[in-house]
């Protein structure tokens, strides 16, 4: 496939989801029957997806190199974000304390080694 | 529509926007910046703000395009992240119902975390559900329109932004801030731990596939915790 048929294809297509996932209860609100089951499956979507992008970029530090340790900076201003955004439900705040806290974290780093 | 249209409400949502910008900016920023770099077009940059209005479906789709996965398997993962608009509509839905079709069809477009988050405290808080919509319309306005700039300020100079700022940290610390309140209940807790241990061990697939093996993994240790709890 051509690059701009590749790009356009995605555009559309993903446009157009988005759309209608925006679109789906607002447009249909009468109940519909989902199963149990589902329905349930869906309630864990965020939890889980969100986590899995998450994740990778706050413990991968490099290319299949994990680091756990309080030297990863994103480690770090991940977890002060995280107690930001437990606290104030804040998105902007929790932003700003994550950059914040990488910043200094970065700045130990470079001043300590 | 001028009967509901009313425009003190609609500045009213797009000054209380203003404060999100801080970080809508930024997050633009790098979307431009990844369109430029996956080696997109400026019109297909465009398109991508314009059309998909996701900071976090665009961010995905240069990523795996670049990285050169297969179309469907981009659309895939670009609509599974999108599913939380589905949550987002069903929590609006009765707050829309009044309103005429085209009003509903054009706030669903502007449908975003930011407008979501700030509109239905709003429709909480107002009797008329005309009010709620033409706020909700001046949230979505504004945001739309400083995405498309910021968006094209970062296709075309973003990098001027020195790496050593990290500005493209503010992506996973959006997603994280939006993760921190699905984590109310011990089954949501067990379905993010579970997809966070597996999106680690299955790094090493092709086309992000983890991503999806993550997530699969993740609502399986849900459903598992979840009928485990209701045994009890």
């Amino acid at each position: 496939m051509s690059s701009a048929l590749a790009w356009w294809t995605v555009i559309l297509a993903v446009g157009a989801l988005n759309y209608l996932s925006r679109l789906s209860f607002i447009a249909v609100f009468a109940r519909i029957d989902i199963p149990p089951v589902v329905a349930r499956a869906l309630g864990f979507v965020p939890a889980a997806m969100l986590t899995a992008i998450v994740l990778p970029s706050i413990v991968f530090v490099a290319p299949a190199t994990l680091q756990f340790s309080y030297t990863n900076p994103k480690l770090v201003a991940a977890l002060v974000a995280a107690l930001v955004a437990w606290r104030t439900q804040s998105v902007v705040g929790t932003m700003v304390a994550g950059m914040i806290t990488l910043w200094i974290a970065q700045w130990l780093l470079r001043v300590m080694h | 529509m001028s009967r509901i249209f009313s425009r003190p409400d609609f500045l009213a949502g797009a000054r209380d926007m203003v404060p999100t910008l801080l970080g809508i900016l930024p997050f633009g920023l790098v979307c431009g910046v990844g369109a430029q770099s996956a080696g997109a077009s400026v019109l297909e940059s465009i398109g991508l703000s314009a059309l998909m209005f996701s900071g976090a479906a665009q961010i995905l789709a240069t990523q795996l395009l670049a990285a050169g996965a297969p179309v469907a398997v981009t659309i895939l993962t670009c609509f599974v992240v999108g599913l939380r608009f589905l949550m987002y509509s069903a929590a609006m839905a009765p707050h829309l119902k009044a309103l005429p079709t085209r009003w509903r069809h054009a706030l669903a477009f502007v449908l975003t975390d930011q407008s979501f988050a700030a509109t239905i405290r709003r429709f909480r808080e107002s009797e008329d559900p005309r009010n709620g919509a033409s706020y909700f319309l001046g949230t979505g306005a504004l945001l739309w329109g400083v995405w498309q700039a910021a968006c094209l300020a970062g296709y075309w100079a973003g990098n001027l932004i020195p790496v050593a700022w990290s500005l493209d940290f503010v992506v996973p610390l959006c997603f994280l801030a939006l993760l921190v309140p699905t984590l109310e209940d011990h089954s949501s807790r067990i379905a993010a731990l579970a997809a966070g241990i597996a999106v680690v061990l299955f790094d090493a697939l092709p086309m992000r596939l983890s991503l999806t093996c993550a997530g699969l993994v993740g609502i399986a240790a849900g459903l598992i915790a979840a009928r485990r709890r209701s045994a009890r």
